[in-house]
């Protein structure tokens, strides 16, 4: 089971690196519906070699609302943004360099807690790839300049929570999980109507517009 | 009465309002179902509190001393709150407001009475997405930008708080046999967790905690993690601010409070203390800074809200008997009194037509009523006696000492008197001074009665302890102690 996990978790992180690399959201979007694909490949092969049947519905689930129905909403939040919101002539180098540190700092905090008790969990390669996953996503979200970012930063971030969830515990209760799911879908809708409303007052979605509020 | 009631009821509400037309059937349900829900949580709290700990769905419910404590307050800080609410629901959309309404009263009940920290995050994360559409209820820039900054902030943070949960899972799993591999989790029960403490992994729980506390703690409001909340306490309407700040900041202490004997007992005492204590003081010295310049005095309420919070960070890090009820009794107080105070400033701003602080003088003469239930909620939030948060401030800092924080302690209580000078001097401003010209509408004496009740509620907590209260801080700390 380690050579599969360690493989799509690796994949999964080299995805998340190029899409901080990315500047179009169209370009982006794609990318995290295949960190989706990649992510739900894995939660499926631990619910195979584990014997986990519940881990297999949940991927399904996933993938189905990871690659299907949020990008759907994703799409109609960015319909009409002009595809490169960035202004030409930044370049993608400094984000990379602070990703890569990031990387480097999952394996500082991860490694002496997933070799734990001479943890023969064969899935504990794989914890740091996932925490690298999630701080690049926070960065990601942190970093970001509009609304459309700001979100995918959020969802590969929470994308790479479920995949600590799948490594370090064979997937969570079902109805733990389900919640996620749920909650996640209903961030992006709300997140949608909030983009809607934003558009209609600032016709921008950039962050620098939302000053009103200081102090 | 039970608990499946007491969830069943606001849930069930919020599913009627959002089906039947606004108007005068929906103040009808949305009065019935508050009275319910306070009917059903007292009668709840009350029963845990002579007898014994309830569980009900095969243990997935469980409502212990602290869960009773919790609920006493969500349903009496949202009965206060919902008797305001019909003036606000009217301005816009009732058919929005009021189900969104039930439904965070539900998720915030929820989130306290459920024995599963999986659930338990779920209701968490729930209480922040049925508020998003609260927050930008008058649809204007600044509600905009705070209901993005809330709905984005807090969810990153949740999420947060989600990976700390994911780590306690694995801690669990790792102590079952060293590897996950034999053994499916069947969720993960507070009380089970509690009792495994001692064999979980310290490194992971204390990484868990770390965490935890930075994802709850967004949730609760402490500095560094508070950004969004003074544009979203001050951007939504009365009834909801009054929520938000009365009572669903507490719920992310609790959850951090629910984490600690835990990590207590696997990593040694002093690891989580000293979390909690480092970001009580941050959020002490962040409201202290801010109260001395406020514009706006719904965003003053607001820091005025993190300095609580601050203060029951505080209490919590200091642990022992003393720290944690005098915690939880800030809590029940500051849910009165916060809750009084944003419910007033509605009117407030319902009558002189600002928020901006420069705008209001002379309130005492010009709304004699809303105006004396405002200088008296705002004694109370300062910490004079004989309000109940002299009392509890009393507990927290006499348990710092006790405990031997003494520098914390010391710095507590400056900066404590700092934000205490800081309101005083802005609340001075708006009470005193020129009425305006215009005459404001008088508000009868009818709808000041719930806030008139929870002022005399406070005064009870601060000198003469009502029968049982006693008894129940002494239970709901209980649980939380080894």
């Amino acid at each position: 089971m380690t050579p599969i996990t360690n493989l799509l978790t690796f994949f999964a992180l080299v995805v998340t690196l190029v899409l901080v690399w990315r500047q179009s959201w169209r370009g982006r979007v794609r990318l995290f519906v295949v960190q989706s694909l990649l992510l739900g490949a894995l939660a499926a092969a631990v619910g195979v070699l584990a014997h986990r049947p519940a881990l297999m519905l949940v991927a399904v689930v996933f993938v189905l609302v990871k690659t299907w129905l949020i990008p759907g909403v994703l799409r109609r939040m960015a319909a009409g943004t002009p595809p490169r919101p960035v202004r030409p002539g930044r370049s993608a180098g400094i984000p990379l360099l602070v990703a890569g540190a990031l990387v480097v700092l999952a394996y500082v905090v991860m490694l002496p807690v997933s070799g734990l008790g001479g943890s023969a969990l064969p899935t504990r390669g794989a914890m740091p790839l996932a925490f690298a996953m999630a701080l690049i996503g926070l960065f990601v979200c942190v970093t970001g300049r509009d609304a459309l970012g700001q979100v995918t930063g959020f969802l590969v971030f929470e994308n790479a929570i479920f995949a600590l969830g799948v490594v370090a515990t064979y997937g969570l209760p079902g109805l733990v999980e389900a919640g996620v799911f749920l909650e996640v879908l209903v961030v992006v809708l709300l997140m949608e109507g909030v983009v809607v409303q934003m558009r209609r007052e600032h016709d921008s979605l950039e962050l620098d517009r939302l000053q009103e509020l200081r102090g | 009465m039970s608990t499946p009631v007491l969830l069943a009821t606001p849930l069930a509400a919020a599913a009627l309002l959002a089906l039947v037309p606004g108007g005068r059937l929906g103040v009808l349900i949305h009065t019935l179902a508050a009275a319910g829900t306070l009917a059903c949580g007292a009668s709840v709290a009350v029963g845990v509190v002579r007898g014994d700990t309830v569980t009900a769905l095969d243990g997935l419910l469980r409502v212990d001393a602290l869960s009773a404590w919790m609920i006493a307050v969500i349903v009496v800080v949202a009965g206060l709150a919902a008797a305001e609410a019909p003036r606000y629901a009217r301005e816009g959309s009732p058919r929005v407001f009021y189900p969104l309404f039930h439904l965070m009263v539900f998720t915030m009940l929820l989130a306290v009475c459920t024995d599963d920290v999986g659930v338990m995050w779920v209701g968490v994360e729930g209480t922040t997405l049925a508020s998003v559409f609260l927050v930008n209820f008058e649809r204007t820039r600044a509600s905009l930008e705070a209901a993005y900054k809330y709905l984005l902030i807090c969810s990153v943070g949740i999420a947060i708080a989600f990976a700390g949960t994911v780590l306690v899972y694995y801690a669990e799993a790792l102590r079952q046999h060293g590897v996950v591999e034999h053994t499916a989790l069947q969720g993960l029960r507070w009380s089970a967790l509690l009792a495994l403490a001692p064999a979980l992994s310290p490194r992971v729980l204390q990484l868990a905690f770390v965490f935890l506390v930075v994802g709850y703690g967004t949730k609760a409001g402490l500095a560094p993690m508070h950004t969004w909340l003074p544009d979203a306490h001050s951007e939504a309407p009365a009834p909801v601010s009054a929520l938000m700040s009365g009572v669903l900041l507490s719920i992310g202490a609790y959850a951090i409070l629910r984490f600690k004997p835990i990590v207590d007992a696997a990593a040694g005492p002093g690891f989580a203390g000293r979390v909690l204590i480092t970001l009580g003081v941050l959020s002490l010295a962040v409201a202290a800074t801010f109260l001395w310049n406020p514009g706006n005095y719904k965003r003053m309420l607001a820091y005025s809200s993190v300095e609580h919070i601050g203060l029951v960070g505080l209490g919590l890090g200091f642990g022992g008997a003393l720290g944690i009820s005098g915690a939880l009794l800030h809590v029940a107080n500051h849910g009165l009194a916060k809750s009084v105070v944003f419910l007033l400033a509605g009117r407030i701003r319902a009558a002189y037509g600002t928020v901006e602080l420069a705008g209001v003088s002379g309130l005492l003469r010009a709304l004699p009523m809303t105006g004396r239930g405002f200088l008296l909620a705002v004694l109370a939030l300062l910490g004079l006696p004989p309000f109940g948060l002299f009392t509890s401030e009393v507990m927290i800092f006499a348990a710092g000492f006790r405990t031997g924080h003494v520098a914390a302690t010391a710095v507590g209580l400056v900066l404590l008197v700092v934000a205490f000078g800081g309101l005083l001097r802005a609340a001075h401003g708006m009470l005193f001074g020129p009425p305006p010209g215009t005459g404001a509408p008088s508000t009868g004496w009818f709808g000041a009665l719930p806030m008139a009740a929870a002022l005399l509620a406070l005064v009870l907590t601060g000198i003469a302890w009502p029968p049982g209260l006693d008894a129940a801080l002494e239970l709901a700390t209980r649980a939380v102690l080894p």
